[in-house]
């Protein structure tokens, strides 16, 4: 039924016998037919729209730097002056927090140093007045989602495969989006972003590849002991020259006198290394090594919800 | 009771069951009318479960109920929104909602420390060792603290005493310390002032006194030993001053009295004889963590003996519910009972008045003589804190008659609180000086004489002749608006004091958090009128222990600390005091048996008042009668027949002079003519949630009857409105009332006892014949994997979650259920709610009473989400916001949930709670600092329920892995298992043999419940055994209530 003889009809209808012109011209047919198409049109698109404007850096603030009271820059504390992650984020290996330092730490130093620069005078306003310095959060979860900082690093996960190359970021903002999607593309397939926990704080690892192979040695499970100390790794070819330094940290376990009061017996073999090539060899290793969980078991809600 | 079996009860129901269903396809069913019930109930022999007087009754109300998912109006908006207003309000959640997803995260600010603490980890709570400083004996505690802030309180799991048991009220306090409505300023006739002005005021006027003439203090029971000594102090420096203590709670007991401390050793005794003590159901009864677990212990493994429990009661409490014989007599009749036991095991001196006991009461009390003879040494009776003094000095003598004194019963000459007194004759004698013009400053401590004193002293008019009122309150309570000075109280998790424990020990309270509001203690006012004013309570209570405290101070006072508890304080068990089987005294006479008694007893859940405003403990299910927010006059159901009442209808009670208007509800069990009511409610200002609760009891409570008193009641127009949180979430089975069962119970009845068996117990003789009672006939715990359209999920990797309630253990006394709000961040609903069944406690109490309305006896079974392996709820939900974890827990996406609310309705459990309105508190400044940061706070629209406190396990895990080793056994300890004082829940991994969890399912006791609907509950249930006296066990089927 087109639109036009509907109305014809019901007009038919009311009014009797009666005539009536047409309201509607025949070709409002086609547009009734290219409306209801457009409508469909529209629908989708804003279903599209939506979903890549709730994807968007506008909602994820995934890169944008927000505006901080000290403009501090992870670059120049990290890259230029060497500081390690956990001079500042001391709690990172032990709760799920990595911590937010307090004005104390600058103080620290900044006592000594840039004492009287204008950037710094909020550090001084809040050691003065016993105020918090308010930085404003740029990795900010949701209040329903639990993350665990220590599992992860404990684990092999580095701090530049969620929060990128931090050491080359004056002003900080989040690399990722944070959002579920994300996490999960990791918790389905962990193996593709584990890495020997020596080199978690190493900013510029990159995944092995056929020019720069990984050497990986394991003294095999030992229950309690966690499972970072039972795995050994390199950059360096231990059968090189250069492989003393990574054997020589081997032995220190355990022995509590004199080297030279260690039976011959006890000293271990040296260690069999593998060499891995790609990180989809590297990650299964470790994820056998480090025994982390299944898929299965690290997409479970309960893992983040609760 | 009847002489069948359980077993036989079984059979004889279902098969009855049987000819029903064939009945049944004849003709439509119809619901049975009162009458026909009653006929059918007539001449029934066999076990019958009920839940409510009108379940037993099966009430067409109660048939409607049952025929619903959630209790009335749960599911429809009856606030009173217009239409348009609430048509509004959908129109603009609906734009929220679409909305809600595509919004960004509002800016979040961080606020780091300054200086942060050197031991601090953020994200890992640390614990912190104290006490509870309650009336009846401190409560040793192990405070759960996030960044210095408590937010969770439970037992001292290393203290001897209660092993990390604690009660409701302990629980209940860390919402006391975060009340929003807290006195926060130190205020003189409502304007702001500081400490400092009060202190010296205070001082320059004592000090003017020269001897102290003039100055009274008035105190609720002093706990410390340190006030104690402060006290002793300012007596000897100002002679004439004067300390009144007055515990509404403990005035006329003998525990206020003092006398010798009277320990039991429970975990010895075959025989146990309540002379209405309610030893089991909280912390009201001095030694009641030690109590119920020494009980508790003696009951969890029956096949090695256990021990036998007979309650005299004058109402209905868990301690008579869980008694394997239980006694209903008039609170005036107790006394005289026990005189009457004491002459017959030997006591001397003791001459009994002459009562006309009547032939059921006679049979109690011989077979009950017999067994304690056969028994010597091995028994203990208890007796009432709330009766006539002589019921403890007849229970001493008993026990020693008895041979138990130095076995379960021991008697140390120290007294059990540090300055005993009798404390309503002080308060008398206050207040004929307060008329006489004699009291010049009057300081109240911790204390709300306003709204506790006794009714017939007039104390309000008496208030008002003295000069100067000083109020330490916690609250602006109805002392407090009418005092001069109002000095904000130090809740004990803020400040420094000690605390002697039943067991003598002495724990330092240490503060967890600097006072919220500035506050202070009793300490401080004590220490303003001694040398050095500005002592503080931390200096003051080292002082008191220095010479206690062995070897090198700081390192002792460090342990102690550390500890919870200073090393050998505990009274010495060994030391004979003067026990002996002599009674000395009078036994006051029966009332007549035609006088209507009125019981006073402190209110199980808010005390004397002083929790009125913990909106948990307000909202708790009180034990036996399941009200909430209110308190009522409790009366049996024959009593409530005379009276020709119905329940909820209004009765002004009188006693003396005084009136007051209150609620009516049967308690199954009550002692007729007689009706029990509860204090600490009808408070005008408690704050945003404790006022205008219930009705105000010390109206009508007199110096000369304290604890009992003979009063009329009579009706008045109206209905009050209460809200009674049994028989809600029934199963939505109704049609099948007529059908199944015998037809002599209620639903719920046939399902506790027959094909469903929700309830199974067995007397001991049964479980020695048959230990495998719990499964006999029906084998439907047998999981059928076969026949689920689900795939099944094996769960032999790694670990599997379960929880086992032993039911012979549980008593009922709602620990459990506070703990759970506290750990979980669950929502208080207020009044309205609760009576349209919204209330949110993950955890509840089931009572199952059996037997005769007048005699009967109850099984609690605590009810949480079940965890199915193969759950109803998950297989309904739209949008899988319940699921399946890989190891077998049920759990719930709080951030996926859009409400449909399929998942209750397909819930047999019917554990689901759902937020009807926007329960949870996200303004409350103070509220925020309290909430478990590990647990999301939950918004209007999402369905909840027990997660087997997940975010314990997800730590635990977390951590084991890091040490690359498996979770040991009880290194998760769920809220629920550890705030129970009788160890009665326990839970772990169920794939690991070894595990306690383990052990105890494959007790042959352990059963299912409603496992017959192959759900395949992840919680089991090990059946209860009782211990019967073959004498006594038909006794209570027979019992006629009284005629009217």
């Amino acid at each position: 039924v087109t639109v036009g003889t509907a109305v014809a009809f019901k007009h038919e209808n009311q009014a009797g016998k009666e005539f009536m012109p047409q309201i509607f011209d025949r070709s409002s047919n086609a547009l009734a037919r290219m409306s209801l198409v457009l409508t469909g049109l529209i629908v989708i698109a804003l279903g599209v729209t939506l979903d890549q404007l709730q994807r968007s850096p506008w909602v994820t603030r995934q890169g944008q730097r927000p505006d901080q009271p000290v403009p501090f820059s992870h670059k120049h504390h990290v890259q230029g002056l060497g500081l390690q992650c956990q001079y500042c984020h001391t709690t990172v290996e032990k709760s799920s927090y990595a911590g937010i330092p307090p004005t104390k730490t600058c103080i620290n130093c900044h006592a000594q140093i840039w004492t009287n620069a204008q950037l710094l005078e909020p550090v001084r306003q809040s050691w003065a007045t016993g105020q918090s310095i308010p930085w404003v959060r740029v990795h900010d979860l949701p209040d329903f989602v639990f993350f665990n900082h220590s599992i992860h690093v404990n684990k092999g996960i580095g701090c530049a495969t969620c929060h990128g190359r931090v050491d080359q970021m004056p002003l900080m903002y989040a690399q990722n989006t944070l959002q579920m999607e994300w996490c999960l593309d990791c918790h389905r397939n962990p193996a593709k972003n584990l890495r020997p926990t020596s080199q978690i704080y190493n900013m510029a690892w990159e995944s092995p590849a056929s020019d720069r192979p990984v050497w990986c040695s394991t003294t095999g499970d030992k229950p309690g002991v966690p499972t970072a100390e039972s795995v050994s790794c390199t950059t360096q070819d231990p059968t090189a020259a250069g492989a003393q330094v990574a054997r020589l940290q081997l032995p220190m376990g355990g022995a509590e006198g004199l080297a030279g009061d260690v039976a011959a017996a006890t000293v271990p073999v040296a260690p069999v290394y593998r060499k891995f090539t790609s990180q989809d060899e590297l990650g299964h290793f470790l994820l056998v090594q480090y025994k982390i969980r299944t898929p299965k078991d690290l997409t479970s809600c309960e893992v983040c919800h609760r | 009771m009847s002489g069948h079996i359980s077993i036989d009860g079984k059979n004889e129901s279902m098969n009855k069951a049987g000819n029903a269903v064939e009945h049944e396809t004849k003709s439509a069913p119809t619901p049975m009318t009162l009458a026909e019930v009653r006929q059918e109930l007539k001449g029934v022999k066999g076990k019958r479960f009920w839940r409510s007087v009108d379940e037993l009754a099966n009430t067409a109300e109660f048939q409607a109920a049952v025929e619903r998912e959630f209790p009335s109006a749960a599911q429809e908006w009856v606030d009173p929104v217009s239409r348009r207003g609430f048509l509004k309000l959908m129109g603009a959640s609906m734009a929220l909602a679409g909305l809600a997803g595509c919004t960004k995260q509002p800016e979040e600010t961080i606020y780091p420390y300054i200086k942060q603490p050197e031991d601090l980890v953020l994200g890992k709570p640390m614990y912190f060792a104290t006490a509870h400083p309650f009336s009846t004996g401190g409560v040793p505690l192990l405070v759960k603290s996030d960044e210095f802030r408590p937010i969770k309180v439970d037992g001292n799991p290393e203290h001897a005493y209660n092993h990390g048991g604690s009660d409701p009220f302990s629980q209940g306090t860390l919402l006391d310390l975060y009340d929003p409505d807290r006195s926060q300023h130190v205020l003189f006739r409502g304007e702001n002032r500081e400490w400092a002005e009060f202190a010296e005021a205070f001082r320059l006027k004592v000090a003017a006194t020269k001897d102290g003439t003039g100055v009274y203090f008035l105190s609720s029971t002093i706990t410390s030993p340190t006030l104690a000594r402060q006290w002793k102090a300012v007596q000897a420096a100002w002679p004439k001053a004067k300390l009144v203590q007055y515990d509404p709670a403990l005035a006329g007991t003998f525990l206020a009295a003092g006398g010798p401390g009277v320990q039991y050793d429970l975990s010895a005794a075959d025989v146990i004889v309540s002379l209405d003590a309610d030893f089991l159901s909280g912390a009201s009864y001095p030694g009641f963590h030690k109590l119920v677990r020494d009980y508790a212990e003696r009951r969890k493994h029956p096949e090695n003996g256990m021990n036998r429990l007979y309650a005299v009661e004058s109402m209905t409490t868990t301690t008579g519910m869980k008694a394997e014989h239980r006694l209903g007599l008039r609170a005036s009749e107790v006394p005289a009972f026990a005189a009457e036991l004491a002459k017959a095991v030997g006591v001397a001196g003791v001459e009994p008045p002459a009562y006309a006991w009547t032939d059921q009461q006679q049979k109690f009390l011989a077979a009950l003589v017999k067994d304690l003879k056969a028994n010597v040494g091995k028994s203990a009776v208890l007796p009432g804190l709330y009766q006539d003094p002589s019921v403890a000095k007849l229970a001493l003598a008993i026990n020693s008659a008895l041979g138990n004194v130095g076995k379960t019963v021991s008697a140390t000459p120290d007294p059990a609180i540090p300055l005993p007194s009798d404390q309503l004759a002080d308060i008398k004698s206050l207040v004929a000086d307060l008329n006489s013009g004699k009291v010049d400053w009057l300081v109240i401590l911790n204390a709300n004489p306003i709204y506790t004193a006794p009714a017939d002293l007039n104390f309000a008019d008496a208030f008002n002749k003295a000069n100067v009122v000083a109020h330490l309150a916690s609250h602006l309570d109805e002392t407090g608006q009418i005092s001069h000075w109002n000095i904000p109280a130090a809740h004990y998790l803020e400040s420094w004091s000690d605390v002697r424990a039943y067991d003598g020990t002495v724990s330092i309270v240490q503060p967890m958090i600097d006072p919220l509001y500035g506050g202070r203690t009793a300490h401080h006012v004590f220490q303003t009128l001694l040398n050095e004013p500005m002592l503080s309570p931390y200096d003051a209570v080292r002082e008191t222990w220095k010479p206690v405290i062995k070897g090198d101070f700081e390192t002792g006072w460090r342990k102690s600390l550390h500890d919870g508890w200073i090393a050998n304080t505990a009274y010495d068990k060994t030391s004979k005091s003067a026990a002996d089987a002599v009674f000395r005294g009078t036994v006051p006479v029966p009332a007549s048996k035609d006088s209507l008694e009125i019981i006073f007893r402190p209110d199980p859940n808010v005390y004397d008042g002083r929790w009125s405003n913990v909106g948990w403990l307000q909202e708790l299910p009180k034990p036996v009668t399941n009200l909430s927010w209110d308190n009522a006059a409790i009366v049996s159901g024959a009593t409530l027949t005379k009276l020709g009442l119905d329940e909820d209808d209004i009765v002004e009670l009188s006693v003396g002079g005084g009136r007051v208007k209150a609620p009516v509800i049967v308690a199954p069990g009550h002692p007729d003519n007689s009706v029990t009511v509860h204090l600490g409610y009808g408070r005008e200002f408690a704050g945003r949630v404790g006022s205008g609760a219930g009705f105000n009891a010390y109206l009508i409570r007199n110096t000369w009857a304290p604890l009992y008193a003979t009063g009329s009641l009579r009706k008045v127009e109206g209905k009050w409105g209460i809200a009674i949180t049994k028989s809600h979430y029934q199963d939505h089975r109704g049609t099948e009332f007529g059908e199944k069962g015998a037809g002599n119970n209620s639903l719920e009845g046939d399902e506790a006892l027959g094909p469903r068996g929700i309830i199974r117990y067995a007397t001991l003789e049964e479980f020695k014949a048959n230990p495998n009672f719990a499964h006999e006939g029906e084998g439907r715990e047998t999981p059928q994997y076969d026949t689920s359209l689900f795939p099944n999920w094996a769960y032999n990797e790694a670990n599997a979650w379960g929880l086992s309630i032993d039911m012979n253990s549980c008593t009922g006394c709602n620990a459990c259920i506070v703990s759970c709000y506290a750990e979980n961040n669950i929502a208080v609903v207020g009044k309205q709610q609760v009576r349209m069944g919204r209330n949110m406690q993950w955890l509840r109490i089931d009572t199952y009473f059996e037997g005769d309305l007048s005699a009967p006896r109850a099984h609690f079974q605590p009810m949480a989400c079940q965890h199915c392996e193969n759950a109803p709820c998950e297989q309904v939900c739209p949008v899988g916001a319940t699921v399946h974890t890989p190891e077998g827990l049920n759990t719930m996406v709080y951030n996926r949930c859009v409400g449909t609310r399929y998942c209750s309705n397909n819930c047999p459990y019917k554990v689901r709670r759902f937020n009807f309105l926007l329960y949870s508190d996200y303004e409350t400044e103070s509220l925020k600092l309290m909430r478990n940061p590990d647990v999301s706070v939950r918004s209007r629209g999402v369905m909840e329920k027990c997660s087997y406190c997940v975010q314990r396990i997800n730590e635990a895990k977390i951590q084991a892995d890091k040490e690359n080793r498996p979770i040991r056994d009880g290194e998760i300890v769920t809220a629920c298992q550890q705030a129970c004082p009788a160890s009665a829940i326990t839970f772990g991994n169920i794939n690991d043999k070894q595990s306690r969890v383990t052990k105890q399912r494959a007790e042959q006791r352990t059963y299912q419940v409603i496992a017959d609907i192959n759900t395949r509950p992840r919680t089991t249930y090990v059946a209860e055994v009782l211990n019967l006296n073959q004498e006594l066990e038909s006794a209570p089927v027979e019992h006629t209530p009284a005629k009217g």
